[in-house]
């Protein structure tokens, strides 16, 4: 039990910080990100494949693995400049269906459908392996920290209100002398450094990744974590993530007990369950269950 | 590129022309690209499934059966999810309308189980057209295909609900002045486009394989069509069908069909980048 | 005096919690036209969208030939024998000016024949653009067509947003001739115009909005005679 309830928390603090960097993308500049999975993915293959394939040391493959997702990150903001964001949604999108494409496709190096298996972890030789799964969880849950922290820190900082700016109006906010693509190239940036992060966590985690975990419903668990958490705000962040990542690993513990369902139809019901969470919740709260204090209560009144 | 692939390119075509119309439609009145579409689609296809196999009904029966009750969906979807969601951003609405997909398609994976389903209908040999193999079901979704074009461009542009419908579309604020119900124009367009999703089931079941993730499959391919062809325009979203029909057998030629479904997307990319109003469109989609 | 057709009594308006249009009343007399000025954000045009059901009022009451409509939906108020014209979107783009010309008739299919045939002999101009969109219209072209739009249904009374908004000089003048015209024909008319002293000019009488209420009002001439309009609101002094 205790096992399990160890494992589970890893995973929460996965999608937590998952869910932050889309919180600084899309809750607090506006901008959209649907390619999550593809940036779990990139930042997965980066560490995972320098350490299997180059033998990089983990302590160097994790910071290269969020490099990746930065630089993914930048380049997709770049995209913003020219696209409305419903439209923008279904372009990152496409960029995360490709990177798991290629990952399927080019199984010379990524080894496909069959998983590659990661033997590098972080201090994995100065832990005892029965404490391994608990430091592990101390580990994410600072990486979480961290994220939260810069998140907060660049929320609260004058540039957070500027990115705010540019979220309600672009134009204005450039109008006004702000740089709007560069906010946005360097916010998108982070967001992509923390995606990174996550996805390396995960691979050294589960050390065994392939293609079919970072299907594109594994953005949607990310954005029902920010709709139902309340956008703009992080700590309503981490409650929507730990909410959806507790729904949905909690089902599958109450599916242990009976027998009426087997594994398929318990996966289907969990999945109708979460669509229903997110509806129900925007029904009964459209701003999410903590929402983002009005930072300026006359500019919804000029609407 | 031989001729089997240009038919291969119109099969395609005429299987995604259909609902890229409809998706038009529906994002001219709703504002916001709906994902819903893919579950829409593959409630059609089992629904035409379950009238035409265990029911026995025959397979026109079914396909209209199947209309019916995709439109019944499409139209309770938005009475009871969307319509109260009006105020939220177009964000919201998409991710809801994934979210909505994901329902439609795991309630059918609950009542039925993963294994591959076809239609009951007799196996025919494909006919040989200078050297090009098509089956007589292909030919027939064409047919239809074109006939719905000409029936939907018979209805926007000659009757008086198509003419509410684009002038709703067009400026809702104006069309409420003028006196249009905006409740029964959409109304409307929802179960007119719910049919046409439930059509495209049937083809699909017909074309590929019914199977739960058959309608998303679809979604890009036919968002591609739409964008191609101009938001708004049902007619660019024909040539938007026809093209990414081409484009998705001319990868093939380079890549592992494995790459296909990212065709749409690199349409979809590059078109928004270099001509975001479409080919057809005059609709807004840049910021 | 002439019956009114239109009144408003003490009608607020506004939008969420800013209320814009504060205790406005007016009267529109039987084949009058009254002209409402005022400088930027008195809620002119706020005041027009609430008679017209497109904002919802907070307290007050509107009525057309003493049939109270205030917090009507728009597309009912649309059959009330009003019509109202927009000052920015006023016509469907997509559509051709002929469509444009029977969506306003739309409440009452059956007079759009007739009607249309007087519309066009109204403003001639349109008749060869009958299959052209109204997207690719010039400005005045346009103005015609919503304006057209707004006859087809032979209204008692007219609403106008800046009728000549966004013209040039000469089609302005075209524009309060045609006003001018529709009215001669019996039609009253509310008409919102930033062309204080032209509008004035037409108008039997006159309203000046400020922040939201109404500041003065009297007959068109009076107010064009005073000293205070003119050093206000118009920018000249006698």
């Amino acid at each position: 039990m205790s096992v399990y309830l160890v494992s589970m928390g890893t995973y929460v603090g996965f999608f937590m910080i998952l869910a932050l960097a889309l919180n600084l993308q899309w809750g607090i500049t506006g901008m959209v990100n649907f390619g999550i999975a593809g940036f779990y993915a990139l930042g997965a293959y980066t560490s995972g494949l320098l350490t299997v394939r180059l033998g990089v040391p983990v302590g160097l493959a994790i910071p290269a693995a969020c490099l990746a997702g930065l630089g993914l990150g930048a380049a997709v903001a770049l995209l913003s400049v020219r696209l409305r964001e419903d439209f923008l949604a279904i372009v990152t999108l496409g960029v995360g269906e490709m990177i798991r494409l290629i990952v399927l496709n080019e199984d010379q190096i990524t080894e496909g459908p069959r998983g590659l298996r990661i033997e590098a972890r972080p201090f994995g030789t100065m832990i005892a392996p029965e404490h391994y799964p608990l430091f592990y969880l101390g580990l994410v849950a600072a990486c979480v920290l961290l994220a939260y922290a810069v998140c907060e820190a660049i929320r609260r900082a004058p540039m957070g209100r500027t990115l705010r700016a540019i979220r309600e109006d672009d134009v204005v906010a450039a109008v006004l002398g702000k740089n709007v693509l560069l906010h946005r190239v360097r916010i998108f940036a982070v967001g992509g450094f923390f995606m990174g992060l996550a996805g390396a966590l995960y691979a050294h985690y589960v050390q065994n990744i392939s293609p079919e975990v970072f299907m594109p419903v594994v953005a949607m668990f990310i954005w029902m974590s920010v709709i139902v958490g309340g956008a703009g705000n992080n700590r309503g962040i981490l409650l929507g993530a730990g909410a959806v990542m507790v729904f949905l690993e909690g089902t599958r513990f109450v599916g242990d007990f009976t027998d009426a369902l087997d594994a398929e139809k318990m996966s289907a019901l969990r999945i109708i369950g979460i669509g229903l969470l997110l509806i129900v919740t925007l029904r009964l709260r459209p701003r999410g269950l903590l929402p983002e204090r009005k930072f300026n209560a006359s500019s919804k009144l000029s609407a | 590129m031989s001729l089997q692939m240009i038919v291969n390119a119109l099969v395609n075509a005429a299987l995604i022309a259909p609902p890229a119309m409809a998706f038009s439609l529906l994002f001219g009145i709703l504002r916001f690209p709906n994902f819903a579409i893919g579950g829409y689609i593959t409630v059609g296809a089992f629904a035409a499934y379950t009238l035409n196999v265990p029911l026995g009904l025959p397979l026109p029966l079914a396909a209209a059966g199947a209309m019916t009750f995709t439109a019944l969906v499409v139209w309770g979807a938005h009475v009871v999810v969307f319509r109260p969601m009006q105020g939220q951003s177009a964000i919201t609405l998409l991710v809801v309308s994934i979210a909505v997909t994901l329902i439609l398609e795991n309630l059918i994976r609950l009542f039925f189980s993963a294994d591959v389903r076809g239609f009951d209908i007799p196996l025919q040999r494909p006919w040989n057209v200078f050297g090009a193999r098509i089956t007589p079901e292909q030919v027939e979704i064409i047919v239809w295909s074109l006939v719905i074009g000409v029936m939907l461009h018979l209805l926007l542009a000659h009757t008086r609900i198509g003419r509410a419908m684009r002038a709703v579309a067009d400026n809702p604020m104006l069309a409420a002045i003028r006196g249009v119900s905006a409740a029964h124009v959409t109304a409307f367009t929802t179960a007119i486009c719910g049919a046409l999703f439930g059509l495209t089931g049937v083809f699909a079941g017909l074309d590929l394989v019914i199977e739960p993730l058959v309608g998303w499959n679809l979604t890009i391919p036919i968002f591609a069509a739409a964008i191609l062809g101009g938001i708004g325009s049902p007619y660019g979203a024909i040539l938007g069908a026809i093209l990414v029909g081409l484009a998705e057998e001319a990868t093939i030629l380079v890549l592992p069909s494995t790459y296909k479904i990212a065709v749409g997307f690199v349409i979809i990319a590059v078109l928004l980048l270099v001509r975001p109003q479409g080919l057809l469109g005059t609709a807004e989609i840049k910021k | 005096m002439a019956e009114t057709v239109l009144a408003t009594r003490s009608l607020t308006s506004g939008y969420g919690k800013a209320v814009i249009c504060q205790n406005v009343t007016l009267d529109l007399c039987e084949g009058q036209i009254t002209c409402i000025i005022g400088p930027n954000g008195a809620g002119k045009s706020t005041l027009l969208k609430t008679i017209a059901g497109v904002v919802r009022p907070i307290s007050g009451s509107v009525c057309i030939a003493r049939r109270e409509i205030a917090g009507l939906p728009a597309a009912s108020i649309a059959r009330s024998g009003m019509a109202y014209v927009p000052q920015e979107a006023n016509v469907f783009r997509q559509l051709t000016t002929h469509e444009n010309l029977t969506m306003g008739a739309w409440t009452d299919p059956r007079r759009a024949e007739a009607t249309c045939a007087r519309v066009y002999g109204m403003f001639p101009d349109l008749k060869p653009l009958r299959r052209v969109r109204a997207g690719n219209l010039s400005g005045g072209q346009r103005q015609m067509v919503a304006f057209g739009m707004a006859m087809m249904l032979e209204p008692q009374v007219l609403l106008l947003d800046e009728p000549s908004a966004g013209l040039s000089p000469l089609m302005v003048r075209q524009m309060f001739d045609i006003v001018r015209r529709v009215n001669a024909q019996g039609v009253a008319i509310l008409m919102v115009e930033q062309n204080a002293i032209e509008g004035l000019r037409i108008a039997h009488r006159g309203i000046v909005m400020a922040a939201g209420r109404v500041a003065l009002e009297g007959t068109a001439q009076s107010l064009l005679a005073s000293n205070e309009v003119s050093e206000l609101y118009l920018g000249t002094r006698a």
